[in-house]
């Protein structure tokens, strides 16, 4: 599914981000990316779709080379992923059902065929009930729900997560978490940049730690500190 | 035709429309200034150059020939005058008549009736089609057997030619020169707009819209402005016109009677289409920095 050769990314103001990271990930997997802040964690996400470019080696995502798209290319890419991040990034003066339906507008999508995925969707992901509403009138919790919506609203392959719980409270952090899994279970792709420890540690799965740019150890069954977990490999 | 997809799109422009009526208010006013300039200008360099194109009209070359000349020296003028195209009309004036005009210019003031002959040489009053051609036709027919003599208001004809060179190119820049301050000013603002809707347009782009479909409502925006600015501007003019007309004609008789000829139908179509295009460029290429990848 997603394929990181020997990727490097420098800044313009000349901040090494990653230096010289190999990551292969396989479809249907979920992966957690921890490390501290400002170890490339973010940047990592931003090169899958296509937010930055990496200064070198390549990028594989489903088959496109993403380091080399370019304009409406781009923008196709996208529409076959979903981003979400810790602060939601919504568009406050549209509703939920709006929010979710505008990433299909932006396809060209039917409306007859917006009519009927966005309650679906909203239904996923259980704010059917607040469609109507502003996201300035949701909590935290429903406001990333809305989000998720959204990010999935266009049946993606990939689902990107850069610190989804990051604004959450420990109920919320669950709720969400377990949307992701559920999601992950129908067939996406799940990476997922996060501090949170319980969460790394209650869900068990692919954990791939960052430190100054470069992987540091990659575990299949992963907790958030390292060397609890078992299968530890090295490398990078 | 999916209606919903309509909707969407003119509910975007509508609600960015309506959203930031001060900053939506300077570009109208913006636009509306522009043409408001660009139409008085427009008139009164019409209305100037149709003052020079009467005067340059009423120009005249007149054809002298020798008292000695034949009559098939003045049938070859002839036809060398009916054969040039440069030549819009001609009359034959013969002694005769030439006369009987001096007569009646003169009004009794110098006695004629002691001409005991007619001094006066038979001639032709040329007219041409284009003023700027007058000279090359006068020299062309000074050479032409049995001519004594060519004359044409030259003077004037070179100073009137020369004010409309000097207008055209004065106009030109000063066109120029408007359309570039407004649509700076008008990209200004609408910066503002894109600036305070960054935001929005980034998260378009993260859900993977096309740099065109983000661009679009921000053009139609443009053109609103430019839209409306114009048809304030056209209204402004309108009233203007309506109040000040009367009395500037009293002031200045020549501009009733050479204001006349301009149409002002196209000019305020122009005018129009000056606005709307300043509007739409001018938010094209102000979204352009923010739009990444």
């Amino acid at each position: 599914m997603i394929s990181i050769r020997n990727v490097s990314l420098t800044y313009p103001n000349g901040v090494r981000a990653l230096d010289n990271v190999t990551l292969e990930i396989a479809k249907g997997d979920f992966l957690f990316l921890v490390g501290s802040s400002g170890t490339g964690k973010s940047s990592l996400l931003k090169l899958l779709y296509h937010d930055a470019i990496p200064s070198h080696g390549e990028i594989v995502v489903d088959g496109i080379r993403v380091d080399k798209l370019r304009g409406a290319r781009v923008a196709s890419l996208r529409r076959h992923l979903g981003v979400i991040f810790q602060d939601f990034k919504l568009l406050n003066d549209k509703t939920v059902w709006e929010n979710v339906a505008f990433a299909m507008h932006v396809t060209g999508a039917h409306t007859r065929e917006i009519e009927r995925q966005v309650p679906r969707t909203l239904d996923l992901v259980g704010l059917a009930h607040k469609s109507r509403m502003f996201p300035n009138e949701l909590s935290g919790g429903e406001q990333q729900r809305t989000a998720i919506a959204r990010a999935i609203v266009n049946n993606p392959k990939l689902l990107l997560c850069d610190e989804p719980t990051g604004n959450l409270d420990p109920e919320n952090t669950a709720e969400i978490m377990d949307l992701l899994l559920r999601i992950n279970t129908k067939g996406t792709t799940v990476v997922v940049a996060t501090h949170n420890q319980s969460v790394v540690d209650r869900m068990r799965k692919r954990v791939v730690r960052l430190e100054d740019g470069r992987i540091f150890t990659d575990e299949e069954r992963g907790f958030y500190y390292l060397g609890l977990g078992q299968g530890q490999v090295l490398s990078g | 035709m999916d209606w919903g997809k309509v909707k969407f799109f003119l509910g975007e422009v509508g609600r960015n429309f309506t959203r930031n009526a001060g900053m939506q208010a300077t570009a109208i006013g913006t636009v509306a200034v522009t043409v408001v300039l660009l139409g008085l200008f427009l008139f009164v360099r019409l209305t100037l150059a149709g003052v020079g194109d009467r005067l340059l009209k009423q120009i005249e070359i007149s054809v002298y020939f020798h008292t000695t000349a034949t009559a098939a020296q003045e049938n070859h003028l002839r036809d060398v005058l009916r054969a040039d195209n440069r030549v819009a009309a001609f009359t034959f004036v013969p002694k005769a008549e030439g006369l009987k005009q001096l007569r009646r210019q003169t009004q009794g003031s110098i006695d004629v009736s002691i001409l005991t002959q007619n001094p006066l040489p038979d001639k032709f009053r040329v007219r041409v089609t284009d003023p700027s051609e007058v000279a090359a036709v006068a020299d062309a027919l000074r050479g032409q057997p049995g001519v004594a003599n060519v004359v044409y208001g030259k003077t004037i004809v070179g100073r009137l030619l020369q004010l409309g060179v000097v207008l055209r190119r004065v106009s030109i820049v000063l066109i120029v020169a408007l359309l570039f301050v407004a649509s700076i000013i008008i990209s200004n603002t609408i910066r503002l707009t894109v600036f305070a809707r960054r935001r929005e347009i980034a998260i378009m782009q993260l859900v993977g819209a096309t740099a065109t479909y983000v661009r679009m409502p921000f053009v139609c925006e443009g053109v609103l402005h430019g839209l409306v600015g114009s048809l304030v501007a056209l209204a402004i003019l309108g009233i203007g016109k309506a109040a000040l007309w009367s009395k500037l004609a009293l002031a200045l008789p020549w501009l009733e009677l050479n204001s006349a000829h301009v149409a002002l139908l196209p000019i305020a179509l122009q005018l129009l289409a000056v606005g709307v295009a300043i509007g739409a460029l001018s938010s094209w290429f102000s979204i352009g920095r923010y739009l990444r990848a």
